[in-house]
């Protein structure tokens, strides 16, 4: 039988520290994430595409879809989910929210 | 988590050649300038077109027809960028020239963009690589390879393989499953409309595609091919990107024709920023790739003094041997 790990808000990077209307790579306990200023609100995502595991931080973000700077899939950065070949599997996503001018992760 | 993989962006961004800041301004599109350009390479189109028109009857035919698919053959650049979505800031626009451009050269848009993806991920590995033109081992496998013959009799076996839904051990390790339905759908579909043009040529004895379109396409490829082998032949076939691939310093015509690709180890470094902004990104991390100031002519002068033995043969070099 397994036990559900329990979950718990953390810090992760100040709202002022964040690449204005851009993606910004933020490591957390070892892991690479992306923390994007969407044009829908802060969103964080783990950092490596699903496809050829580049760096989504140094790919073209448009606001809403990040692009893979190696092979130019897509992703929606709210959901996470994979708009176009290469790219065929959704990124994983990390619930965030903003509290006090601090972009925070349930981890 | 998987491992660290190192993009060129990342070997640039770690070596501090550029900040990410940087590289997200070079990496802004915009449909007005891709339009502009696109306006510009048809307005060239048309002229050498024209070209042919007057020499119809004239014995200079074949030289018009031959400048004319320089021209046309070089959609090869604007179908490459769109491969990579940057010449156009709406996705759906660089689908839609990519596909349009791709059936004028032959070159089947999604093979070409599954087959680029390894390109861009093993530039330059053989074995890996399926892009890699590997430097001749004799000055008359180089002239063979410039004839465009080993590059056409690769393309008129290409497309019958997809049409009968089959692929190439090599294909199959770069075109996933789930997408080779769509590659197998396109060369059919492409197939269909080359046949379709092919017979209105002769039920309306209409041969306006031979001299304007398909021969021209013939007599120029190998202008083509002349160039692609600038970009990687004879340098050394290793992963560094420092080092695996050319910069060509060309002349305007040149660049306007290329759509900057002669930029071609920045465009590797970083395959996300589109063509207007390569010149900006070669200023910015120069002295970090290979240039060739002699452009062309140089790469190829290149070439040959390793295919004479002037010159080492840089296909089996190291880094540090390159360098």
């Amino acid at each position: 039988m397994t036990t559900q790990r329990q979950k718990d808000w953390h810090d992760l990077i100040a709202l002022s520290a964040l690449e204005p209307g851009d993606a910004t790579p933020v490591s957390f306990r070892g892991r690479e994430l992306a923390v994007y200023d969407s044009r829908d609100g802060i969103f964080v995502s783990y950092a490596r595409c699903t496809h050829g595991a580049a760096n989504l931080c140094d790919g073209y973000f448009d606001g809403r879809n990040i692009e893979c700077p190696l092979h130019q899939g897509l992703f929606q950065v709210r959901t996470g989910k994979a708009l176009a070949a290469p790219a065929g599997v959704n990124l994983r996503m990390v619930e965030a929210r903003v509290v006090g001018g601090m972009v925070q992760i349930l981890f | 988590m998987s491992a660290k993989v190192l993009t060129p962006i990342t070997q640039a961004l770690e070596a501090g050649v550029l900040t990410r800041r940087e590289l997200k301004q070079c990496m802004r599109r915009s449909n007005t300038r891709g339009l502009a350009h696109a306006v510009g390479f048809l307005g060239l189109i048309a002229a050498t077109g024209w070209l042919v028109h007057l020499a119809m009857a004239g014995w200079w035919l074949l030289p018009a027809m031959f400048l004319h698919g320089v021209v046309l053959v070089h959609l090869f650049a604007p179908q490459h960028e769109c491969v990579h979505y940057t010449p156009f800031r709406s996705r759906w626009l660089n689908d839609l020239v990519g596909n349009l451009c791709g059936f004028a050269i032959m070159l089947p848009h999604q093979h070409f963009r599954y087959e680029h993806c390894d390109h861009h991920t093993y530039t330059q590995l053989p074995g890996q690589d399926p892009e890699l033109i590997p430097l001749p081992q004799s000055l008359s496998g180089y002239l063979w390879y410039l004839s465009s013959i080993p590059y056409w009799r690769n393309k008129f076996t290409e497309l019958p393989r997809h049409i009968a839904g089959r692929l190439t051990e090599e294909e199959k390790r770069f075109i996933p499953a789930p997408a080779r339905p769509v590659i197998f759908r396109e060369a059919r579909l492409m197939a269909l409309a080359y046949l379709a043009i092919l017979a209105a040529c002769a039920v309306f004895d209409w041969w306006a595609p031979v001299f304007y379109w398909w021969l021209p396409v013939l007599l120029g490829e190998p202008v083509m091919r002349a160039i692609r082998v600038t970009e990687h032949m004879g340098r050394p076939t290793i992963r560094d990107m420092q080092v695996n691939t050319r910069t060509n310093l060309v002349s305007w015509p040149w660049r306007f024709l290329c759509w900057n690709m002669n930029y071609h180890a920045e465009h590797h470094y970083a395959a996300s920023v589109p063509f207007h902004a390569l010149p900006a990104l070669h200023a910015k991390i120069a002295g970090h790739v290979h240039v060739e100031p002699g452009g062309y002519l140089g790469a190829h002068i290149d070439i040959i003094r390793q295919l004479t033995g002037r010159k080492p043969r840089m296909d089996s070099a190291t880094a540090e041997e390159a360098a």
